[in-house]
């Protein structure tokens, strides 16, 4: 019997399904686990006018903004949490560098839901008189069949690729999931059942015994993934549940550094623009500071 | 009893507001006066419905978490969807959408949001100052207001600022519907309930005239004049000869509030 195919990839080929122009979506929620090792490596091949759709955005599209990839972005939210606004997405998007499409937060979720079910388009009920449909043709007005109700249908996510990161896989690409999740990892599950090419960076590679053990929490099996990346301590300076928390001290370097272009060159050239890949980026954070971000969980 | 403070005040006043067996909805913002405002007086005034009128009150924290034990906090979080909240003692905790509540079968009775603009109708703002296309200042975007000011049943808009570029005529964008045309404006536009119920500031409690669709001073609070009011706010805010003061917490509000809700001052902490 020939044996499965493996779907391991280095970070450098798994970023080349991403060329300038795609159309991706990042999973996580906010400032919640995001792929930002993928991001980092997207800045350092200095990928062009990406539109990047979402849910919630943050550190991802930010980072993507001080590198000059972005040129559109679809979703709820783009900010800092208790960090503020996003510095450089606030500049390109006031210079008219980037443009904005607005949705509410649960219809973004409601795109990949249509995605995820093979539909065009989503029935909104409450979007009357909101500015969100006014300045957004792709939105088309409706009279609900049953009812006569006006609605309207928003677009579907209908990404080339997404990107999520995940605490384990197997080389095969069965992806698995803590038990005691949170919104942002239903989020990564969601986007990921709903597009082709999913890319899925994980802390740690493991056997495919150990997904046998955990199958109920493999909720992304090989079929629906793409390319897998180890890639430890893939979200950082965002946490990663199960694994570690955000990393604070870092958040404040890099607010620190978007406040001119001068410190955020040096910022990318520190942490972007590294040739030895993720090792190289875990050696300019440090051993130390890396140790102090640990999640315990629960010990049960 | 020393005096209430005005956090406490506006506790009060929104725990009246609320009814037994409610369900309400209330974001973990962050920066100490967007925090105070969005987070910290809602949880006060919903413990204090709680432990009042309104027993079967359910508290859902950042939208998510079922009536938290607050005592086994030892600061408040501030961050929504990380493992500190993972590991918070709930009665039941959401973890993906859809979840235990479903917004469009209008299970969540009230919510609590802020903005940086609201306007004479009630519509808020938290996508851009200036035109659209080409803002002064983008701002973080719509988030979940569109959903809070249309399938929650009542929305409270929390302004932790009261001046008149938050108080505008028109709003630069609307990312969250208030009486456009009064309720009658609103089923028009297809939204059988919900929209605003009141506007707390630091300066006064707004209310609407519902079926004008105007936004109205239901009370002022103590120690604020009219003139320094009206100067704050960038609408015409017609007579105010007959506006109430805003009422004090009584001493046994004010008691629940300081021994039993935030004993700590976790909550409410000294400035």
């Amino acid at each position: 019997m020939p044996s499965p195919s493996p779907k391991l990839q280095s970070l450098e080929e798994a970023a080349a399904r991403v060329p300038d122009g795609t159309r991706l979506a990042f999973g996580g929620f906010a400032v919640y686990q995001k792929p930002m090792g993928f991001v980092r490596e997207l800045v350092r091949q200095g990928r062009k006018n990406l539109t990047v759709v979402g849910s919630a955005q943050s550190y991802d599209v930010d980072l993507l903004a001080a590198g000059g990839c972005l040129s559109c972005v679809e979703t709820s939210y783009v900010g800092l949490e208790k960090h503020g606004l996003a510095r450089h997405y606030r500049r390109a998007v006031e210079r008219g560098e980037v443009k904005v499409v607005d949705y509410p937060e649960m219809v973004s979720w409601d795109r990949f839901r249509a995605s995820q079910e093979g539909l065009a388009f989503w029935p909104v009920p409450f979007l009357g008189g909101s500015d969100i449909v006014r300045y957004n043709p792709a939105i088309k007005p409706f009279a609900c069949p049953m009812t006569g109700h006006p609605m309207h249908a928003v677009p579907a996510a209908d990404v080339d690729v997404v990107v999520i990161h995940a605490l384990a896989a197997d080389e095969r690409g069965n992806v698995v999931f803590p038990a005691r999740r949170l919104l942002p990892q239903s989020n990564d599950v969601l986007m990921g059942r709903s597009c082709d090419t999913v890319i899925v960076t994980v802390e740690k590679l493991v056997s495919n015994a150990f997904i046998r053990k955990h199958s109920r929490l493999v909720e992304l099996p090989s079929y629906k993934v793409s390319s897998v990346v180890e890639l430890p301590y893939g979200a950082h300076p965002t946490p990663a549940l199960g694994a570690y928390h955000a990393d604070e001290k870092h958040y404040g370097e890099y607010v620190a550094a978007s406040e001119s272009a001068e410190a955020t060159a040096a910022y990318l050239k520190k942490f972007v623009h590294l040739d030895g890949g993720n090792d190289a980026y875990l050696e300019a954070v440090g051993a130390a500071q890396l140790a102090r971000l640990k999640d315990m969980d629960s010990l049960l | 009893m020393t005096e209430p403070t005005l956090y406490e005040t506006l506790a009060a006043v929104l725990a009246k507001e609320f009814l037994n067996g409610e369900v309400g909805f209330t974001g973990l913002l962050t920066g100490k006066a967007a925090a105070m405002f969005g987070t910290a007086i809602p949880i006060v005034a919903m413990e204090l419905a709680r432990r009042t009128h309104a027993p079967d009150l359910t508290l859902l924290l950042a939208g998510c978490y079922h009536n938290p034990d607050f005592s086994q906090l030892e600061a408040m979080p501030d961050s929504e969807h990380d493992a500190v909240l993972r590991d918070l003692s709930t009665e039941a905790q959401t973890y993906d959408y859809p979840g235990q509540w479903a917004l469009k079968r209008g299970d969540i009775s009230f919510g609590f949001s802020s903005a940086v603009q609201v306007d004479t109708v009630g519509n808020i703002n938290s996508v851009c100052i200036g035109p659209y296309d080409k803002p002064k200042v983008r701002l973080v975007g719509p988030i979940l207001q569109p959903e809070h000011m249309t399938l929650f049943r009542r929305e409270y808009i929390m302004m932790p600022h009261h001046d008149r570029r938050n108080f505008v005529e028109k709003v630069d964008f609307i990312s969250g519907v208030g009486f456009p045309g009064g309720e009658a404006g609103r089923k028009s536009l297809g939204l059988a309930w919900g929209g605003p119920a009141l506007v707390l500031t630091p300066k006064c409690v707004f209310d609407f005239d519902r079926v004008a669709g105007r936004i109205r001073v239901r009370s002022i609070h103590e120690g604020i004049g009219h003139d320094e009011l009206r100067n704050a706010t960038g609408f015409d805010l017609g007579d105010l000869s007959g506006v109430p003061t805003t009422p004090r917490p009584s001493d046994d509000e004010l008691t629940i509030i300081r021994r039993e809700i935030d004993p700590r001052r976790i909550l409410f902490s000294p400035t």
